[in-house]
């Protein structure tokens, strides 16, 4: 036990029990004679929750609204952050390729699925305060704990490269050369984290990812059928061509791309290190809404946005992420046509900093290592490190000339969608939990949805492989 | 091993903790939200049943063939 402050306490008070200054204040569930060690990230989360306070004890229509706006972030910036480089290459390639009928009430429905999920963590977070590594590996052992590690360590590394890949064929529609386009948008990393506190962070990747609606302009220079438009969300249409392997592909990838294990581990780190509690939990929930809302709204706009391809009889086989930007220019002209890009360029900027911090939040959990944005680059070393790492690496690999962009993240889309099964029966088992959340165990009605989310995946995962392993056997299952 | 894990290791005072900045922390915050505490308390490890233990290796044993048959779908493409 340490009894008194030393050297290698960075602004940290270590109080012994005994001379606590507010020991009335101090935890019962302490071990007798233990220590609290007051530190900067325990400083900065208590002035956000101060403010939190401040505004919960006024009444009236503004310090509500104001609350709101203290409380929002995690569920706005998981959901936005998901609609990534890749995703929204899978929604333009979906558009060209099959217009809107099948598709516009199926992505409406994934984002209702990412809903279902993301509420779980929500309050897997705010109950515990702890993040989703951390608590599988000590519900679970480390044995499960790893497996579950590796698969997020993979994912996000192979979704990080096709970030890189969006942001270089973003830029790319403007001049710029993919070196500098890399690079600079690792600068941009960089320089968020530099701000060493979770709310300042949170602020800036908030108002950057709301540039995700760039692509509604974008649907609208179209000049979509709405007629046809509301038709299609409200009757549904049988999927375009049949169920081969190329639909199962898109279905896979655009379902991989509103529901992915990163998700899951990031939007509970961000809560606990924003220090929502169970009191927070409403707001946390209409958060997470108003985040899959904006995101369905993107996502649509994107597919609305490259449908004019697909009523033209384009072929989108050979479009990467910019081509799409070139290829609309007749449709929606220069400004529309940058706009594009420059929403793709955004979405895979805003998805390399949530998913890169995932999985530092991640490593620190398990590795015992501090992990928090509200920390110091001196205190967070590895937690910074890890994240800068990854994306270096990530961003590295891009570099490399010829990769077939479409490709790549319609595959990365479907191991996301493979991996969410086993992810999801470890927050499953979490939030049904009772020795950790207490009343806040799930009711009847979520587990029944985050079953049927299960169910969907698994079948989904199937088909995909009967269509790679024996494609005719989807004739079986009504394909071609 | 809980020791190891101090929010405040391997780095140098630079200021003190003010008795504001104390009050502040223990009134603003969950007793289980400061860094120290937590890592004094992890939730205990649980017994997985037989149906749970089926369940995680039938899921891992799902996920590592449908690897496999992405790396196939791309070894084909390839080819």
């Amino acid at each position: 036990m340490k009894e008194t402050k030393t050297a290698s306490e960075p602004r940290g008070l270590t109080i012994p029990r005994s001379n606590a200054l507010n020991e009335d204040a101090l935890n019962d569930q302490r071990k007798p004679g233990s220590d609290v060690v007051i530190t900067h990230e325990d400083i900065d989360r208590a002035h956000d929750r101060e403010r939190v306070s401040e505004m919960r004890a006024q009444h009236g229509f503004r310090p509500r609204l104001r609350l709101f706006w203290l409380l929002i972030g995690p569920g706005i910036l998981v959901m936005l952050g998901e609609n990534d480089g890749p995703s929204m290459v899978s929604y333009a390639a979906t558009g060209a390729r099959f217009g809107i009928g099948f598709f516009v009430p199926f992505i409406a429905l994934t984002f209702l699925m990412a809903c279902v999920v993301q509420e779980m963590t929500v309050r897997l977070g705010a109950a515990t305060h702890r993040g989703h590594a951390e608590l599988i590996f000590d519900r679970f052992g480390p044995f499960w704990g790893w497996f579950s590690m590796i698969d997020l360590m993979v994912g996000n590394f192979l979704t990080l490269v096709t970030e890189f890949i969006a942001i270089r064929a973003g830029l790319g529609f403007f001049g710029v050369r993919p070196a500098v386009a890399v690079l600079g948008a690792l600068l941009v990393l960089s320089v968020a984290l530099m701000t060493h506190r979770y709310w300042t962070w949170e602020r800036i990747i908030l108002g950057a990812a709301m540039f995700n609606l760039m692509f509604v302009p974008v649907a609208l220079m179209t000049h979509p059928h709405w007629g046809t438009v509301g038709r299609a969300l409200v009757t549904g249409r049988p999927l375009p061509g049949g169920l081969t392997q190329e639909t199962v592909l898109v279905l896979l990838a655009d379902i991989g791309a509103t529901v992915t294990p990163w998700m899951l581990f990031f939007q509970q780190s961000a809560i606990a290190d924003k220090g929502l509690t169970t009191r927070d939990i409403r707001f946390g929930r209409v958060d997470t809404v108003l985040g899959a809302a904006l995101a369905t709204v993107a996502a649509l706009a994107t597919m609305l946005a490259t449908a004019p391809l697909f009523m033209h009889h384009m072929s989108a086989a050979n479009f990467e992420a910019a081509e799409f930007a070139q290829a609309l220019q007749p449709f929606v002209g220069h400004w529309g046509a940058a706009l594009f890009a420059l929403g793709i360029f955004e979405a895979g900027m805003v998805a390399a900093i949530t998913i890169s911090t995932s999985s530092a939040y991640a490593f620190g959990e398990v590795a015992r290592r501090p992990h928090s944005l509200n920390l110091p680059f001196k205190q967070g070393r590895a937690f910074y490190l890890v994240l800068l790492v990854e994306a270096a690496a990530a961003a590295g690999l891009v570099l490399i000339p010829g990769i077939p962009l479409v490709y790549i993240v319609l595959l990365v889309n479907v191991i996301a969608v493979l991996a969410m099964p086993p992810a999801l029966l470890f927050l499953y088992m979490l939030v049904n939990d009772r020795e950790i959340m207490g009343a806040l165990v799930s009711p009847l009605w979520a587990n029944v949805l985050a079953l049927g989310v299960v169910i969907v995946l698994i079948g989904a995962g199937l088909l995909f492989g009967v269509s790679v392993i024996a494609p005719n056997a989807l004739a079986l299952v009504g394909g071609k | 091993m809980v020791k190891e894990f101090n929010a405040a290791a391997g780095a140098e005072v630079s200021a003190e903790v003010s008795r504001e900045e104390f009050t502040s922390v223990m009134t603003a915050l969950e007793p289980d939200q400061i860094v120290s505490t937590k890592e004094h308390h992890h939730c205990p490890r649980r017994r997985l049943t037989r149906t749970e233990m089926l369940l995680f290796w039938a899921l891992r044993i799902y996920l590592v063939f449908m690897v496999g048959v992405v790396v196939y779908q791309i070894w084909t493409s390839v080819r």
